[in-house]
């Protein structure tokens, strides 16, 4: 299953850089896409604004199948003030553009499952695919608007496979 | 942030001031814990790579506990007061631009050998200057499951 959350995060930041080159972070001195997993940084009291905050939540497995069928669940989270140009006035439309970013990042719904333990990694034989993005309401913490997008991402577990 | 824009030269007496203050009232020494080495690629980024941290010693500073309600299952919170030369020296020594960028990549501070993580940053200025750092710490206790 780690393969499977880890393709789905690598393909996912590959399409950001590409759709959106100018969402960048800054996180432990390395400039990258702004798209992170929440388990595999430090922990922070606050989620960092602009950036797409990945957490896994829920799993769940079909053991009916020749192969185990691992149904995980991803909740997106992000987060924007909006730009200081605009005085946070543009909030709104800031929200609607990571929406709108979230929607074609999860477009084409599947990847080649890969393993990322190996240097190079490795193109296992199953893909990963993943369900349309269910949002939530808009939340509005003072100055701030935050949203999350649940997806569902599916996964066969190769024999051999932790 | 408080600020004093009134037009004068600038002069470091607010920062010497803060720093006897803090030598005064205990003065000791803390960690800031930021990233040794930046590690960059696919596994850094999904937690295979392990990334190691230093130490930056800050001293002279302060540590106290907030008063705030107790509440069962909120972490307490702790302030901490740093003096504005340390941590400029520091900012010079790693080339940043600004305490901001130190601050942004901490992971968080060590004092005593237990952990804490910064909520909140504040500096009082002085002549458009920082003369102290204010930082609100919570303690890192592991998460539920």
């Amino acid at each position: 299953m780690q393969n499977a959350k880890d393709t789905f995060y690598v393909t996912l930041r590959t399409r950001l850089a590409t759709l959106n080159p100018n969402r960048t972070m800054l996180l432990r001195g390395v400039q990258r896409p702004g798209i992170l997993v929440e388990e595999a940084e430090a922990v922070v009291p606050m989620l960092p604004a602009d950036v797409f905050v990945l957490r896994w939540t829920g799993l769940s497995a079909d053991v009916s199948l020749p192969l185990v069928l691992a149904r995980m669940e991803c909740e997106i989270l992000y987060t924007t003030g909006g730009t200081q140009p605009a005085s946070g006035l543009d909030r709104g439309r800031a929200v609607e553009e990571m929406d709108a970013e979230i929607l074609n990042l999860l477009r084409p719904n599947c990847a080649p499952k890969m393993n990322y333990t190996q240097t190079p990694p490795a193109q296992m034989n199953t893909p990963v695919f993943w369900s349309a993005a269910d949002f939530t309401p808009v939340v509005t913490t003072r100055d701030r608007l935050s949203r999350s997008a649940r997806v569902t991402v599916f996964a066969y577990q190769e024999p051999g496979e932790l | 942030m408080s600020a004093d824009l009134s037009v004068r030269n600038y002069s470091p007496i607010a920062q010497r001031a803060a720093d006897s203050l803090l030598r005064s009232l205990g003065g000791f020494s803390v960690s800031l814990q930021i990233p040794a080495v930046s590690a960059s690629g696919d596994a850094a980024e999904i937690g295979i790579t392990t990334q190691t941290y230093q130490q930056l010693p800050l001293s002279p500073a302060i540590f106290r506990k907030l008063r705030i309600p107790l509440s069962e299952g909120v972490p307490e919170k702790y302030e901490l007061m740093i003096s504005a030369s340390a941590i400029q020296a520091q900012v010079g020594d790693l080339q940043l631009a600004s305490a901001d960028a130190l601050f942004a990549q901490a992971a968080g501070v060590s004092v005593n050998g237990k952990f804490f993580l910064i909520e909140a940053v504040a500096a009082p200025e002085a002549f458009g200057k920082a003369y102290l750092y204010r930082l609100q710490l919570r303690e890192a206790i592991p998460q539920e499951i």
